[in-house]
């Protein structure tokens, strides 16, 4: 076995009193694609915001590439962090691309800033992953002026300047009207046959299924059931997993 | 019906403009500097109150109490008369006959700056706390840090969306200025007092003063609406 990109270990998360995660252990392995579903309000996304520190662990530890977040003390050091969140690249739900930017502006921004590239050498690369996104004709569009679609391909082309070792998605279709669900998802399957290790959060279940080398299925802030897709979307061992994708897959039908 | 006929504008106007232009000119120079420094301390006072500090917190708020619970002209009286006495007072324990004097107009500059910031701060604080805080998650993905992302995503942001704003402060800090009359700089109200008192065409001078305030701020306000037009394209 490979070692794992993304280790957590007994992972809890509280918001004040309430424990949205209660004790996640999780390895992610190179080039592994793992997708984690369930009902919303699950905790999915808070695991993934856990995975780069954009939520500090109440308790728990999340390493990358063998590094701990928290450094020996146990403390968040912020450059510590800063600096391992550069090897994780992040696409949001609410793409939140910089507005006052262009769309190469935007790819470019990070790479001039914290990879200290020149502008010339950090707009090539910009370039580069536009046009792989299929985006070459917009590069000099401001966010405002491109299509949701568009939008969160900018925003993955940007995560994908940085040159990260892992990708993480938080829903990054849902905010997408259907017909522009397609583009993005052809791209997120390109970076998969690339072999890029990448970690969803999604509910577009069909592509999870297509895509996913592991399907986790969380409920009420905790693991319920993993395994293959096949396995998972076919014969789910758990009741409450049965539920859950007889739901998604047939929402027309009656709550049992 | 005595004083109409006496009215005199073509005499006032051919006396007192250039006086007028020349005042124009220190007021022009105390908005300069008197608003640069309010933008700076606009927005480190916005930073500060943002910041995770109780003290640094406690502090301003305190300071923001103090300027916008006094009027401004008794602010600028105090920055020219007081403090120039307290410097002497605490220099005077180390050079005896230590005597501190402020440049009227550097003394405006600095009551200005000063009084404006504190108001501007709330513009930038609000614009700033109005950003989404998907842009700063966005930016700690990236791998800024929290300080990266506010100074390089989050603030330039913020101004952005306070300039608008921040012109119509400019305009009414332009017509503050008449203020400084009051601590002796030689701005256009002063100089339009000098003359009406020396030629007694009081109706005369004072109006073409409030003509010249005029003439100056329309211009600068349909400027402020363009730019308020422009700026909302990208944000």
């Amino acid at each position: 076995m490979p070692k794992p990109m993304i280790e957590v270990n007994q992972l809890h998360k509280s918001f004040g009193s309430l424990e949205i995660l209660k004790g996640i252990d999780l390895d992610v392995h190179q080039g592994e694609i793992v997708v984690i579903i369930g009902p919303s309000g699950s905790g999915k996304s808070t695991l993934l915001r856990c995975l780069n520190c954009l939520e500090l662990p109440t308790s728990g530890t999340v390493k990358v590439e063998g590094e701990n977040f928290a450094d020996k003390s146990g403390r968040y050091n912020e450059k510590r962090v800063a600096k391992l969140r550069t090897e994780i690249g992040m696409v949001f739900q609410s793409f939140n691309l910089f507005p006052m930017m262009t769309a190469v502006e935007n790819v470019m921004a990070a790479q001039v800033k914290i990879r200290r590239k020149s502008k010339e050498e950090a707009r090539k690369t910009a370039e580069n992953y536009l046009k792989k996104v299929g985006l070459a004709e917009r590069m000099d569009h401001y966010p405002s002026q491109l299509s949701g679609g568009q939008k969160q391909r900018v925003a993955i082309a940007r995560a994908l300047a940085m040159e990260p070792h892992i990708m993480l998605f938080d829903e990054a279709t849902s905010a997408l009207d259907p017909e522009l669900v397609g583009e993005v998802l052809k791209v997120i399957r390109e970076l998969a046959d690339e072999g890029m290790t990448m970690v969803l959060v999604t509910h577009e279940m069909r592509f999870a299924e297509e895509i996913g080398d592991r399907i986790i299925f969380m409920d009420k802030g905790a693991v319920v059931e993993e395994g293959k897709p096949s396995d998972l979307f076919n014969a789910p061992k758990h009741e409450r997993t049965k539920l859950f994708i007889n739901q998604v897959l047939h929402p027309e039908a009656e709550k049992v | 019906m005595d004083i109409l006929s006496h009215l005199d504008f073509a005499t006032a106007i051919k006396e007192l403009t250039p006086e007028l232009w020349q005042g124009l000119l220190i007021a022009l120079e105390a908005t300069v500097g008197g608003f640069l420094l309010a933008v700076i301390l606009s927005v480190l006072i916005a930073v500060g109150r943002l910041s995770d500090s109780k003290v640094l917190k406690g502090i301003l708020v305190v300071i923001l109490e103090i300027v916008r619970g006094t009027p401004l002209l008794v602010q600028l009286v105090y920055m020219f008369y007081v403090v120039p006495l307290l410097i002497s007072l605490v220099a005077q324990f180390f050079m005896p006959d230590y005597q501190f004097q402020l440049n009227p107009l550097f003394a405006g500059i600095l009551g200005l700056g000063i009084n404006y910031g504190c108001y501007l701060s709330e513009v930038v604080r609000a614009a700033i706390l109005s950003i989404d805080k998907g842009q700063t998650e966005a930016a700690l993905a990236l791998g800024y840090t929290q300080r990266q992302a506010l100074w390089s995503i989050v603030i330039p942001q913020a101004t952005r969306q306070a300039i608008p704003v921040f012109g119509n402060y400019l305009i009414m800090m332009i017509k503050d200025t008449s203020l400084l009359a009051f601590i002796t700089v030689n701005e256009l109200l002063l100089r339009t007092q000098a003359y009406a008192s020396q030629t007694f065409l009081t109706i005369e001078s004072y109006t073409i003063l409030a003509v010249a305030y005029l003439i100056l701020s329309l211009p600068l306000s349909q400027v402020v609406r363009l730019l308020e037009k422009r700026l909302s394209k990208h944000a």
